[in-house]
């Protein structure tokens, strides 16, 4: 009879227990330092980012590269290289669209009838950091799709902010490549863009219903006026903040709702430690944060 | 209300019979690997699993699967030795329950049941280890068998079950809800009553009976919340049942975080986000096993 030492409760273990513990302690100081969280299934994704940081930097060994994250003089410029490559081309039309899918079945319905309740008509979105304005635009569509229908007799407004002046002047032009649209189903193709050779232009119906401005979101005084919206998107941009700033703009942002109102992060940005005002929610395949109002009444209608 | 359901539900699954029994190995193997470690006999272990040769084959796809091992196993004395019986009682019943129903009566995704049943199993035993829970381990069967309700219904009520199936798709609604509104019960009332039958410790019937309605738990409370809240992880990041439901939930709202809250000091420590982004991989994971499983 053997001895069993070996008949013992061994945990789960997760295929993190297979990768290089260097490479976690990466992952777990960018979700640290930014919020950004990548699953276990995106090591083969965040090993090939450092090993480009790596060539860059001229190193040989992971261990090396997270040296140089957490102790190297140029640490914080370093957070931010390694950032860019994590981010680099993320920007496209319709880019989560289990985001989309929360906003319009969810929270647009949800807002819009407590609004209604007070005879409100109006909403106000502000996408901050549109970056070249695929997403302000995004939005827009959806919008124009429920124009005929939810939002009959509604106004809406689309703000989009970006602090870089290239980037608005994009925006204005609305002009994109083939790589933009590739998350665009042909439908919105269709109906909301002309071909230009290599190129798809969006037609003015919906340049028309985005507003664009220049906004330095580490201005405080520019900041206090940016306020009454319906719900704010802002994704990948908080990332490249500190911690103290992070802060003092997630709580702008809250300011900047309505009450009932909801903010929208990247598809795996968590403000966990940033922000005590806000309360998560989970949507389907989405999370986001949702600024509580004082009126909602106590509703027994829990999920099942 | 509580008398007539009870009745429309014992006589609507009158036919508890036809469901299939416990496989006969099940109960003695179970019974060995109950008692304390020192005491389980490896080699009678072995024996008992080798004489049903598809539990055994189920046993070794499962026991290879990267959610149970790193190592690779090609025995069932490997299996016995390396997984320690926690586990070992786990995959068992994961095997047993795989071959339990067919998939072609199951009117969803066809192997939506088993990715929801392994993903809940799993995300329960991962929230109870990370909040601390004592023997987190325990928690696994609880999830795995929490819907157990849904076979008794696709197998007993198998028009009813279709009907509801298509609505709660229809309405993109809980199939817990199509059940309350088609049927007045629902497979918390069924799968309890086939645990009874089949004798599952009390642990798992109150998860079974309260998963959807955790406040109403008086025993096992703790557990009842965490199946709860992993239940809706799972649902919301793609371990549901192959549809769309448009399930919204704010978990620190919920009644089973503030159940729980009264078993686990420091709960609000709990990083509910980042747990959230943790289970897109496992989502993979899983689907990779239920895919091995079904493997002929």
């Amino acid at each position: 009879m053997p001895v069993p030492p070996t008949i013992t409760d061994q945990q789960v273990e997760s295929a993190a227990e297979r990768v290089d513990p260097t490479l976690i302690r990466v992952r777990d100081l960018i979700y640290k330092v930014c919020g950004i969280y990548l699953p276990d299934n995106k090591f083969y994704f965040l090993n090939d980012r450092c090993d480009r940081r790596l060539k860059a930097l001229k190193l040989d060994f992971l261990g090396s590269y997270y040296d140089a994250l957490t102790t190297g003089s140029d640490r914080e410029t370093e957070i931010r290289s390694l950032l860019n490559e994590i981010t680099v081309g993320e920007t496209c039309f319709f880019r989560n669209p289990q985001q989309l899918s929360a906003l319009r079945k969810v929270v647009l319905p949800k807002i819009m009838e407590s609004k209604a309740k007070l005879s409100f008509t109006r909403l106000k979105i502000w996408s901050a950091g549109s970056s070249t304005g695929e997403e302000p635009y995004t939005l827009a569509m959806i919008l124009l799709e429920e124009s005929a229908s939810m939002l009959k007799g509604w106004n809406w407004e689309i703000t989009a902010t970006d602090l870089n002046d290239y980037s608005l002047a994009k925006c204005r032009e609305a002009v994109y490549g083939s790589y933009a649209v590739r998350n665009t189903e042909p439908y919105y193709l269709q109906k909301y863009f002309q071909s230009q050779g290599q190129s798809y232009a969006l037609i003015p119906e919906v340049k028309n219903r985005v507003s664009f401005s220049r906004l330095n979101l580490h201005d405080e005084s520019k900041m206090l006026f940016m306020k009454g919206f319906d719900a704010i998107f802002c994704a990948n941009l908080l990332i490249y903040f500190d911690g103290a700033s992070k802060r003092r703009t997630v709580h702008h942002f809250y300011n900047g709702l309505m009450p009932g109102g909801y903010f929208f992060v990247g598809h795996s940005e968590s403000l966990y430690g940033v922000s005590d005002e806000f309360r998560l929610v989970h949507f389907p395949g989405a999370t986001a944060y949702y600024r509580p109002s004082f009126w909602e009444e106590v509703s027994d209608e829990r999920p099942r | 209300m509580s008398v007539p359901v009870d009745e429309v539900l014992r006589s609507r699954v009158k036919n508890l019979e036809a469901m299939p029994a416990m496989p006969a190995i099940l109960g003695p193997l179970l019974k060995c690997l109950d008692l304390p470690a020192e005491q389980i006999e490896i080699e009678k272990v072995t024996e008992l699993i080798a004489r049903d040769k598809s539990i055994a084959a189920q046993c070794l796809r499962m026991a290879n699967s990267a959610l149970f091992s790193r190592s690779s196993i090609e025995t069932i004395r490997g299996a016995v030795i390396t997984l320690g019986a926690t586990r070992l009682r786990d995959i068992l019943w994961s095997s047993f329950l795989i071959r339990m129903a067919p998939r072609s009566e199951w009117p969803l995704n066809p192997n939506a049941f088993w990715e929801h049943s392994f993903g809940c199993a799993l995300v329960s035993q991962q929230l109870a280890k990370k909040i601390g829970l004592p023997e987190p381990e325990k928690i696994y069967l609880c999830g795995l068998l929490h819907d157990l309700g849904e076979l008794v219904n696709s197998m007993l009520l198998p028009d009813e079950f279709r009907s509801i199936a298509e609505r709660a798709v229809r309405e993109t609604i809980s199939l817990y809800d199509a059940e309350k509104q088609t049927l007045g019960f629902t497979h918390c009332d069924t799968g309890n009553l086939l645990a009874e039958r089949w004798n599952l410790p009390s642990d798992i019937r109150n998860v079974i009976q309260y998963h959807h309605t955790p406040e109403q738990a008086i025993e096992s409370a703790a557990f009842v919340a965490i199946v709860n809240l992993s239940d809706f992880l799972c649902r919301l990041r793609g371990m549901g049942y192959g549809y769309e439901e448009m399930c919204v939930i704010d978990f620190q709202e919920a009644p089973a975080w503030s159940l729980l809250r009264k078993s686990v000091p420091h709960l609000e420590n709990l990083d509910i986000a980042r747990f959230t982004f943790e289970l897109d991989s496992e989502a993979e994971e899983i689907r990779r096993l239920v895919a091995t499983a079904f493997q002929t």
